[in-house]
């Protein structure tokens, strides 16, 4: 243990702890606009968090400096003010001071900061910013390079977490800027769209692309059905958006809230996951039995699968051929849903509510139409989704608990799951042991699939096929770590799941911010008592509305319906 | 197939090989082969005396070498003859064959070619006395000028890796960071880090992994100390890194060299080809078993990497950013790993230390700085070049003794020290001496040791401006007050620098630069506010310049000027437009022109010191245009106008007490602006100085009268005889006047401070050419001396000439260089006879009989520097002369005579209401606007400045005038006077082609026809010679569209 004073302040911490990790242990909070406490990559880069230390010649960055022995530290003297208020008024001299129609305003770290510093004034001269085009080719995010402030989280968790390394560095000096590689649009890069960036951004620089407009277009146009479904992962975490802690179901207000808004149909993309557990565990059942291409590897995380088709093209027939839970809800609502209540699928609108940025890409991928139609017309993130409801003034909260509507609303706890890293491989495996054994698994609780560690792996023996290995990982650079296992033939896994981000879509691109561990804990949580303790069922193959569809309108798991509707194919892409 | 090198024996064996190698010629001519001679043509000459040496068949007997670089590069190409130590400068192809003539086969050095001391005049044969190289002390840069820098052999023969020997053989690392410590050895690429401590360090963290770095990436603007030592020593790196290698423990090194630097990097991979070969670099080091080798790695050139954090991170392969520190590099550097870095210099510095012993080297510097330290001398300088000293010599010496003092006989301003990083420093710190501490006490850094020397025509702010510029460039971009502040800092002084600056930029930048320096990330950013923080401290008046008077005083800010000349005028003449009316023919117009700004146009083509030409940008090309030449013309050929009187508007009454320049310009002014203006002369006629103290030769008297004339006939009242004091007193004259203007200048010589100084035969210069104007009967002595080196030296100098006096020696105790008189002047006074004696001053002057008869004299030598960049003159001991003379004329200075401000308008009796005296009682207190803090009283002129050029006596009226009507207008309300001038349309005519085209000379009297007269010496312009002169104007005020 290392012992300090921080603003005459004993202060005892862990040898290697940073000046900011031992001040707010003591209860002071040093502002910073780069610092990432889960990631540790330590740029020094804002200069925001500058702190006095005895014996230092010129103030030192908290975020990066480690405590020593008998340090004396002032993290609120004159001359640190001035240096933050000074440091704080280069950032907004050059950044627009249209605060108040940002995407981030009242949630901008920025902001944020500048108030606690105390920022009233801008004394430098503000007549020349660096000039930045506004990137919004790509349907998943906007960057807009003047609201950047060069703190480098972007490119740590695009390089270092999403192994994606994108975003980089470029130009020298004032010039300098955060932009794609080789300066492309991200609609024309490698970028996954996972929106990590977005979710670590302090300001404005990078957002989702806002579609709420169509949304209200589409609400408001009377001859349009409109039908939605909410990812397994929105109801435990929509609450954040009203001020609700992490980790607060609000499935039955959140239906509410759609119905309000004017949806004509509140469904449940949940519905699809159980589906996607039957399909996908009959396809591994087959791999397996005619020697396919294996490990299988999950295909429900879009960016997961634009890093696959960029970087690891060579394992694209490792991939599940399942469209995502999102695509399948999109084809049938236009096609089993439509035939079904007599609506004329161009009329149907789908709004499909989700964690995540990368799902705006995959439903504008042009495969993504079978029914005929585009198959899911509109995706909003959970953030959206807050706006909207914040623009009727509907306060969560404080409504009454709804229901879905049949016949794409009802779920298993193995649906909800898929929202947490390892809910995927946990239903299948459940299913896989019931459709091969007959039985139930003992435990439906698979624990070695479930928590934040990067890579889990888990065998079970399923009667006849023996022990199947499965491994998960999530973030991108974990998955990277499995598919170099997998390209260099190290692996000996039959099943693979991945989530493009860390903890799976409770973590994702479009959820409430900012992101931590703990709430990505919390999250998930929420998700395994709503599978444990709330839903009835806990299979995907005891959904009756599952067994209904295929009864009246699939037939059969892998069968022509399914595999025109419920499949698709990949293509390898460039780096 | 080479035979490794095994043993101290083998290191010997070659050394006394290539020494009896080198003993078979008689002659070797050592060619400098270093760039900046290759530019200036080096190769031909060694190819032609190559050629020569075949021809003559004297192979076997001269040999030629192109060495590395010795430093004095605005001299090259350069040539030493060993064994005999002859230098040669300037070395053209067509010299050889003399040089061979002569010196080769007739054993006579071509004493042409030789350096000449500037001073003397004198041809210096051996570089060892040339000042450039005696005054320094070659450690690091031993080897240049003996070695062929490709040749490992040579670098043997002069001792080389016989250190790396000992510490491989007979030294523990402990043994060798000791010595590194006792020679107190400081990184010498910028932080001024003990070298021995970081090595210890390194060594002491725990690591099987360990790396040897060698920063190359040099990156100020204006040094290359580190390229040439690459280039002309690569060794001595080699050996060094070697020899740290060892100290820790390390077995990889790196070279980090800019790419830019294709001949180091060439001679480095040689060098590194070489002492593999040997034995001296790889595996089993001299059979010791020690491995270690270097790799270079090529950056590309971005300043940030010379940063040892980001230069590691750039060797990783990354963006080559800073790193926060700690962890420092001695922990965890490249890759993770405990590494030490040092630079060229420090690297090439350790084998010297290790051979000769690190207590022998800390006996060189100063207690904190030991050792030498190599400056890249460039700028306004006339020796430019690289230069070793010990630590410790003071910028002064570096400047003025080693690099020849400033270029062009231009003032020194400022050294820039330590590049972009560094700061500025004034004359007044020319005694700093080049000690780590003592350079940043004073606002600059060591650095990698560039010294940029900057003359009068530089611009502080433009400078500031230019570092800053560079520094944002160059800013990386991670931390924000680096990226964003820089650019905000430069917007800021580049705003100051259009004239748009505003007075609170001042505080403003100060406080941002001390953000920048608190709160960035790395070196660069910390030190980059340095150039302006320096300017700020030494250079705020030009910083106000620009701020209050929109004025670039130096006239380099474009911006607030149209022409440089018209800058550097204290009244603005707009000098291109009558030169270009000359050209036109239109001299009636041009002499409006003249008249609108300076009533005095005749008197100043005649005696102004004319600083506009000082700035004439024709001078960049061949010589200034001779603008004062071309002012007297005008004046020369246009009859005299008959101005009509101009009615008086005002009811107020202004009274101005001297005649002189500054009075009789504040009165037009005046009456210009509808005052009654009375003008009280003590003397019987007007002209001031002018009339009373510039003898007739320079200026005649109708030439004055003229001009003053033209003044009086605007209506102004002259009323001469009339002594404030004396006839009326200062408080009648003030409270029968609405405004009184002082401009009575300095009318009394300042006395030697010797006794016996009232003995007859001494008199003072001014009293004495007052004393011959107004007719007095004047005794001139047979032997004069005149004590002083200003134009008042030299007028009473010519004047005593022509009045009969055999001798005339003019006394001074500086040199040539300090005197402030003009060039010409001088020249004309030798011309005449005046005998100049440098360094002496008198001590005691002998009387007789109550008349002097003589004087002794102290010979003086040149000390230290004084604030004005000159060197203080110091008595040497002993050294007494005695001078026979029977009449002495001092003309040191000049004093005022203010007793005619009663006791109670000069004292301060809490009224403030006072004219305020400066504590030597010579001149009085303004303020900016020339207002005295005693209500309604002005002045200007000698009085308020000292002696100083008739034009700023003229410009101090000008302003007075201005600011007594404003206040006068003020007082009822009224706005400002503005000219109403006619309209004089000024030609453009700028020719497309500029030819080489000197000065156009102005006739003179020949010395026989003017020795014993008061005829005009100058003669001017005749309309040919004006007309050709006009065309030499290159019209650089005319600004096209870009």
């Amino acid at each position: 243990m290392v012992a300090l004073t921080i603003d005459n302040l004993a202060v005892e911490v862990p040898e290697g702890t940073t000046i900011l990790e031992a001040a707010g242990s003591a209860g002071i909070h040093i502002p910073t606009l780069c610092a990432l406490p889960e990631i540790h990559h330590n740029p020094g880069a804002c200069r925001v968090c500058m702190v006095e230390v005895d014996r230092a010649r010129t103030l030192v960055a908290a975020c990066v400096y480690p405590v020593a022995n008998g340090m004396k530290v002032k993290t609120n003297s004159r001359r640190v003010r001035e240096a933050r208020q000074g440091v704080m008024e280069f950032l907004l001299s050059d950044h627009p001071q249209d605060c108040n129609i940002c995407q981030k305003h009242g949630n901008c770290e920025l902001q944020q900061v500048a108030e606690q510093i105390g920022t009233r004034d801008i004394t430098v001269p503000r007549t020349d910013f660096t000039v930045h085009d506004i990137d919004d080719r790509s349907e998943a995010l906007v960057r807009d390079g003047s609201k950047c402030i060069n703190c480098l989280r972007c490119v740590t968790v695009c390089d270092q977490i999403q192994a994606v390394n994108l975003l980089t560095p470029e130009g020298r000096g004032f010039d300098s800027r955060i932009v794609p590689a080789m300066g492309h649009s991200l609609a024309d890069s490698a970028c996954t769209f996972c929106g990590q960036c977005a979710v670590v951004c302090p300001t404005g620089a990078i957002v989702e692309k806002d579609h709420t407009n169509l949304v209200w277009a589409a609400l408001e146009d009377p001859s349009k059905h409109v039908v939605v479904q909410e990812a397994p992962a929105i109801r435990a975490q929509l609450g954040e958006a009203f001020g609700m802690p992490p980790g607060t179901l609000v499935t039955g207000q959140m239906i509410t809230a759609l119905r309000r808004l004017g949806f004509d149909r509140v469904f449940d993309t949940n519905f699809t996951a159980d589906l996607t557990i039957i399909e996908e565990g009959h396809e591994l059942l087959e791999r397996v039995k005619t020697g396919g291409a294996l490990p299988m590897i999950t295909s429900c995380s879009p960016g997961w699968i634009k890093f696959i088709e960029h970087f690891y093209p060579e394992l694209i027939p490792n991939l599940s051929t399942c469209k995502s839970p999102q695509q399948m809800f999109g084809a049938l609502a236009k096609t089993y849903y439509a035939e079904k209540e007599g609506i004329d699928p161009a009329d149907m609108v789908v709004v499909s509510i989700m964690p995540c940025t990368a799902k705006k890409y995959e439903a504008a991928r042009p495969e993504m139409n079978d029914s005929g139609f585009r198959d899911v017309d509109v995706v909003l993130t959970t953030r959206e989704l807050g706006r909207m409801l914040r623009q009727t003034g509907i306060d969560l909260k404080n409504l009454p608990e709804g229901d879905y509507d049949p016949p794409m609303g009802e779920y298993s706890g193995a649906g909800t799951i898929f929202g947490a890293t390892g809910g995927v491989m946990e239903a299948a495996l459940r299913t896989v042991y019931a459709v091969v054994t007959g039985k139930n698994l003992p435990d439906l609780n698979i624990e070695a699939v479930r928590g934040l560690d990067g890579i889990k792996q888990a065998g079970i023996v399923i009667g006849d096929l023996g022990e199947v290995r499965a491994v998960v990982a999530h973030g991108l650079g974990n998955a990277r770590t499995i598919m170099d296992q997998v390209a260099s033939g190290q692996a000996d896994y039959q099943f693979v799941e991945i989530m493009a981000c860390p903890g799976g879509c409770v973590g994702g691109g479009g959820q409430p911010l900012p992101a931590t561990n703990e709430k990505r804990r919390l999250r998930a949580g929420a998700l395994y008592r709503d599978d444990g303790e709330v839903q009835r069922l806990r299979q995907s193959h005891e959904n009756p509305s599952i067994k209904a569809i295929y009864d009246d309108f699939l037939k059969a798991p892998l069968g022509e319906k399914s595999h025109h509707l419920l499949h698709t194919h990949y293509t390898a892409r460039e780096v | 197939m080479l035979k490794k090198i095994k043993s101290f024996e083998a290191l010997q064996d070659i050394a006394r090989q290539v020494a009896q190698d080198h003993q078979k010629y008689r002659l070797r001519l050592m060619v400098c082969g270093s760039n900046d001679c290759h530019l200036t043509g080096s190769n031909e000459i060694i190819d032609e005396f190559q050629k020569q040496i075949q021809q003559r068949n004297l192979e076997d007997q001269v040999q030629v070498v192109a060495t590395g670089c010795i430093g004095s590069c605005s001299m090259g190409p350069v040539m030493t003859v060993w064994p005999e130590d002859i230098f040669y400068m300037k070395l053209q192809p067509a010299d050889v064959g003399e040089v061979m003539d002569s010196h080769v086969e007739g054993g006579h050095p071509v004493e042409r070619l030789m350096y000449h001391d500037p001073n003397t005049g004198q041809a210096i044969a051996h570089s060892a006395d040339i000042p450039f190289f005696a005054r320094q002390h070659a450690i690091v840069l031993g080897n240049k000028g003996l070695i062929d820098p490709e040749s490992l052999r040579d670098y043997i023969w002069q001792n080389g890796y016989q250190a790396l020997h000992k510490c491989l053989t007979a030294l523990s690392p402990e043994e060798i960071i000791a010595e590194v410590k006792a020679a107190g050895l400081r990184g010498r690429g910028g932080g001024g880090f003990p070298s021995g401590l970081k090595w210890e360090f390194c060594a002491n963290t725990k690591g099987d992994v360990k790396y040897v770095l060698c920063n190359a990436d040099e990156g100020d603007p204006g040094a290359f100390m580190d390229r040439r030592i690459m280039e002309d020593d690569p060794h001595a790196i080699l050996e060094g890194m070697v020899i740290g290698a060892k100290a820790i423990n390390a077995s990889q090194g790196y070279i980090y060299c800019r790419a830019e630097y294709p001949l180091a990097l060439e001679r480095l991979y040689a060098a590194l080809d070489q002492a593999r070969s040997m034995g001296l670099l790889g595996k089993n080091i001299m059979g010791t078993g020690f491995d270690f080798d270097i790799e270079i790695y090529k950056g590309a050139g971005a300043f940030v990497c010379g940063e040892e954090t980001a230069l590691m991170t750039s060797i990783e392969g990354k963006r080559g950013t800073p790193r926060p520190r700690p962890p420092f590099p001695a922990i965890s550097g490249l890759w993770g790993k405990p590494s030490i870095l040092n630079n060229v210099e420090t690297w090439a510095t350790v084998p010297r230390i290790l051979f000769d012993g690190g207590d022998a080297y800390a006996k060189i510097g100063t207690e904190s700085s030991k050792g030498t330290k190599v400056f890249a001398v460039t700028g306004n300088i006339n020796n430019i070049g690289l230069v070793e000293v010990p630590m410790g010599t003071s910028i002064g010496e570096i400047i003025f003794d080693i690099g020849g003092g400033v270029s062009g006989g231009k003032q020194f301003k400022a050294a820039q020290l330590g590049g972009p990083s560094g700061g500025c420093v004034p004359a007044a710190y020319l005694n700093l001496p080049t000690d780590y501490e003592a350079i940043v006490k004073a606002g600059a850094i060591m650095g990698s040791g560039g010294l940029i020397v900057m003359d009068e025509d530089t611009c502080m702010v433009d400078m500031a401006r230019y570092f800053m510029d560079f520094c944002q460039d160059e800013s990386c971009g991670k931390c924000t007050p680096c990226r964003v502040g820089t650019k905000r800092m430069l917007q800021i002084v580049e705003n100051i620098c259009k004239g748009e600056g505003r007075p609170e930029d001042l505080d403003l930048l100060e406080s941002l630069s001390h953000t920048i320096n608190d709160a960035s990330l790395c070196g660069l950013g910390q030190t980059a506010p340095n150039p302006v923080l320096s300017t700020l401290k030494y250079f705020m008046d030009e910083y106000r310049a620009h701020i209050e008077d929109k004025k670039c005083p130096a006239g380099v800010c474009a911006d607030l000027f149209t022409s440089p000349c018209q800058n550097a005028c204290p009244v603005e003449m707009d000098i291109p437009a009558y030169i270009a009316l000359v050209r036109a023919g239109r001299l009636a117009d041009a002499y409006k022109v003249l008249k609108r700004t300076n009533p005095f146009p005749g008197v100043c083509g005649r005696v102004c010191g004319h600083p506009c030409q000082s700035k004439c940008r024709r001078s960049q090309l061949d010589e200034a245009l001779a603008i004062k030449n071309l002012k007297r013309f005008i004046t020369d050929y246009v009859p005299p106008l008959r101005p009509e009187p101009i009615p008086v508007v005002h009811p107020e009454k202004i009274a101005v007490i001297g005649a002189g320049p500054a009075g009789m310009t504040a009165a037009l002014e005046m009456k210009k602006r509808g005052y009654a203006v009375t003008v009280y002369e003590a003397l019987f006629e007007a002209g001031g100085m002018l009339r009373w103290g510039i003898p007739e030769y320079r200026l005649p008297r109708e030439i004055l009268a003229r001009e003053l004339q033209e003044i009086l006939d605007t209506g102004v009242v002259l009323k001469t005889n009339v002594k404030i004091g004396e006839d009326i007193s200062f408080d009648d004259l003030k409270s029968d006047h609405d405004a009184v203007y002082i401009g009575i200048g300095a009318q009394k010589s300042s006395p030697l401070g010797l006794s016996n100084e009232s003995a007859a035969g001494v008199i003072g210069a001014v009293e004495f050419l007052r004393d011959y104007t107004m007719g007095k009967d004047v005794w001139v002595g047979k032997r004069v001396a005149v004590v002083g080196g200003g134009n008042s030296a030299i007028d009473a100098a010519r004047t005593a000439l022509r009045l009969g006096a055999e001798s005339v020696t003019i006394l001074y105790r500086r040199e040539r260089k300090d005197m402030p008189a003009l060039e010409a002047e001088v020249k004309a006074a030798k011309e005449e006879g005046a005998v100049i004696d440098f360094l002496v001053a008198p001590l005691e002057i002998l009387v007789s009989d109550g008349s002097i008869k003589g004087l002794k004299l102290q010979r003086m030598r040149l000390g230290d520097f004084d604030s004005s960049g000159r060197r203080r003159p110091r008595a040497i001991e002993g050294q007494i002369v005695r001078m026979e003379i029977d009449m002495l004329i001092p003309a040191i200075g000049q004093q005022a005579e203010l007793d005619f401000l009663s006791p109670a308008t000069q004292i301060d009796d809490n009224t403030k209401d006072t004219v305020a005296i400066d504590a030597g009682g010579n001149t009085i207190l303004v303020n900016k606007d020339y207002s005295t803090d005693h209500a309604g009283v002005w002045a200007g002129g000698d009085i308020v400045t000292g002696p100083a050029m008739v034009i700023d006596a003229i410009a101090a009226g000008q302003k007075a005038a201005v600011s007594m009507d404003r206040a006068l207008r003020e007082a009822k309300g009224e706005q400002p006077w503005k000219e109403t001038e006619d309209k004089i349309e000024i030609p453009v005519e700028v020719d497309e082609e500029v030819e080489t085209l000197l000065q156009i000379r102005i006739r003179e009297l020949s010395t026989a026809e003017r020795s014993r007269n008061f005829s005009e010496v100058e003669l001017g312009y005749d309309e040919d010679m004006a007309l050709r002169e006009a065309r030499r104007c290159i019209r650089c005020d005319v600004k096209t569209e870009a």
